[in-house]
């Protein structure tokens, strides 16, 4: 029996230690699919040790917002995985402290916190990229807003573990149409909210293109170390709501036993990776969309969700 | 409040069918190539066919079987491969080969067309509601989707210049037909069904004669220009 305090670490543990290995093994994925050999699997670790060795410099002119902000949204993307289930299909005590919408509260927050960073740098491609990632941050909302309703209206609550309860108690709630309508919806936001096609390119040097990626070009060093990993981070977060609440919230532990838990602090990152191998193909099966074909995109999702509400509201699918 | 309960693993599958079918229905505002349009209605038209399967399995209808292959025959199989060759001897260069396009004819532009439909299929699935129909087939929100697919089809057709849309949109409202009817009626005599999916080949026959002569006359597949015969 582990006590129920490390338990709660352990979930912030496990999704800040695997984030750089899910990027690795999207990024390794990509790459086969584009037949190239790709980067080592453990890349990203040792870029980020790279980065925190190195000097970090500020542009003239940039307050202390500018240094203080990655560590910032980094304690956000730390706070979230508290409130989600990550380890366990019981709610850990902390879970209580929000519900899915002050999850993503805490994430728009750190979006918020980067993009000011991005705003005192004077780099017009900073400036670019934070005015984007808000612009179309605007109009991805409302879809979340409606994700968050269809899980209300299916569980009572907005509390994630419920909805996960609920996912596993029968068939019949995996297949109705208002879980599937969500489901989709939310993962069309997660490609968008982790810089994907047909968004964003996620590793090109184009910056015209550039949405999220474009915020930390003035950042070096330790503090561009931490906005990277505060990204991985981010992608491991939004697929473990995805994953452990909407589309496979199984192999997480039933009781706080060591192995139950590491069953489950392996059976995430795995599940995470086969997510990421599908979304690496999407990315090498679509074309970016033109920037002003992004509203298509968030309207695309935006039907989903609210035709999930109306199935669930109006006829009791 | 109360958690809504689980349907059951049939009706959600029933139901996620026919949100398919709308799904492809709002897919249809998407489409920049004719080609493409008709090979959604295809699909559309094949989803059609799987929930007849679905409905007959389960409430044990064998008539619906045929419906099924009767409705892939002719509506997946037959009707796209008529409207393209009727598109194909119109000009080939011009119309297929190249992909023409037909992304431009739309009225307003992609989101506004889909915050429409959205707000119309609401209207479908409000007016199905207080409908007093209890389904004998597939299940009751089946029919205020059906609903729904035949006014997103009205906005396809009502938005889009291009005689082709209007055509596709036209057919694929036919679609909503056929899902209201497994929805409302399941054990309708077959015959009438099959009397139904013929006189839509009909339909189709005409309108892609109609397409062809518009496309002669006016070199062209937007409607636009026939504005201008109004008195």
């Amino acid at each position: 029996m582990l006590p129920i305090p490390v338990v709660q670490v352990l979930q912030v543990v496990t999704i800040v230690g695997a984030a750089p290995a899910v990027a690795g093994v999207i990024a390794r994925v990509e790459a086969r699919l584009q037949g190239r050999r790709g980067p080592r699997l453990l890349q990203p670790y040792y870029d980020l040790a790279k980065l925190f060795r190195k000097e970090a410099l500020a542009p003239e002119g940039a307050s202390w917002v500018f240094l203080a902000a990655p560590v910032a949204a980094f304690t956000c993307y730390l706070t979230v995985p508290l409130l989600i289930p990550v380890l366990t299909t019981f709610p850990l005590p902390l879970g209580y402290m929000g519900d899915i919408l002050g999850g993503g509260f805490i994430l728009s927050l750190a979006g918020f916190l980067v993009a000011v960073a991005a705003l005192e740098t004077g780099s017009p491609y900073a400036q670019l990229g934070a005015s984007r990632a808000k612009t179309f941050a605007a109009i991805t909302e409302p879809v979340v807003l409606f994700v968050v309703f269809t899980v209300a209206l299916l569980t009572g609550t907005d509390l994630p573990y419920a909805l996960a309860a609920t996912v596993r108690s029968s068939a019949g709630q995996i297949i109705r149409p208002a879980h599937v309508l969500a489901a989709a919806a939310l993962f069309m936001v997660i490609l968008y909210e982790t810089g994907r096609i047909p968004v964003e390119t996620h590793s090109g040097t184009n910056e015209f293109g550039m949405i999220e990626e474009a915020r930390p070009f003035e950042h070096s060093g330790p503090y561009f170390a931490l906005l990277k990993w505060g990204s991985a981070v981010k992608q491991l977060i939004l697929y473990t709501i995805l994953l452990n609440v909407f589309v496979a919230p199984w192999g997480l532990a039933a009781t706080h036993q060591l192995g139950a838990v590491v069953v489950a602090m392996i059976a995430l990152p795995a599940k995470a990776c086969v997510l990421g191998a599908l979304v690496a193909v999407i990315d090498n099966s679509f074309a970016k969309l033109r920037l002003f074909k992004i509203t298509e995109f968030a309207a695309a999702a935006f039907l989903l969700a609210v035709l999930g509400v109306f199935t669930l509201y109006l006829g009791g699918g | 409040m109360l958690p809504a309960h689980a349907p059951g693993v049939y009706t959600g599958a029933a139901n996620v069918i026919a949100v398919l079918i709308l799904l492809a229905e709002f897919g249809m505002f998407r489409q920049a190539l004719l080609r493409d349009q008709v090979r959604l209605y295809a699909a559309q038209s094949a989803l059609i066919a799987v929930l007849a399967v679905l409905v007959g399995a389960v409430r044990h209808l064998p008539e619906l079987y045929v419906l099924a292959a009767v409705t892939v025959a002719l509506k997946a199989v037959a009707i796209p491969l008529l409207l393209r060759r009727l598109l194909r001897e119109t000009d080939p260069d011009y119309l297929l080969d190249t992909g023409h396009d037909i992304a431009g004819s739309g009225g307003l532009g992609l989101a506004s067309t889909v915050l429409i439909g959205i707000v119309v299929a609401a209207f479908g699935f409000f007016s199905a509601g207080v409908l007093p129909v209890s389904g004998g087939g597939a299940p009751a929100t089946a029919l205020s989707v059906s609903l729904s697919v035949v006014l997103v089809a009205f906005v396809l057709m009502i938005h889009r210049r291009d005689v082709a849309s209007q055509a596709i949109g036209l057919f694929s409202l036919e679609n909503g037909i056929s899902l209201a009817a497994l929805v409302v009626a399941a054990s309708l005599p077959l015959i009438l069904e099959v009397a139904l999916l013929f006189d839509l080949l009909l339909a189709v026959v005409v309108f892609g004669l109609l397409i062809r002569l518009h496309h002669g006359r006016a070199d062209t597949l937007s409607t636009a220009d026939l504005t201008s015969l109004r008195g």
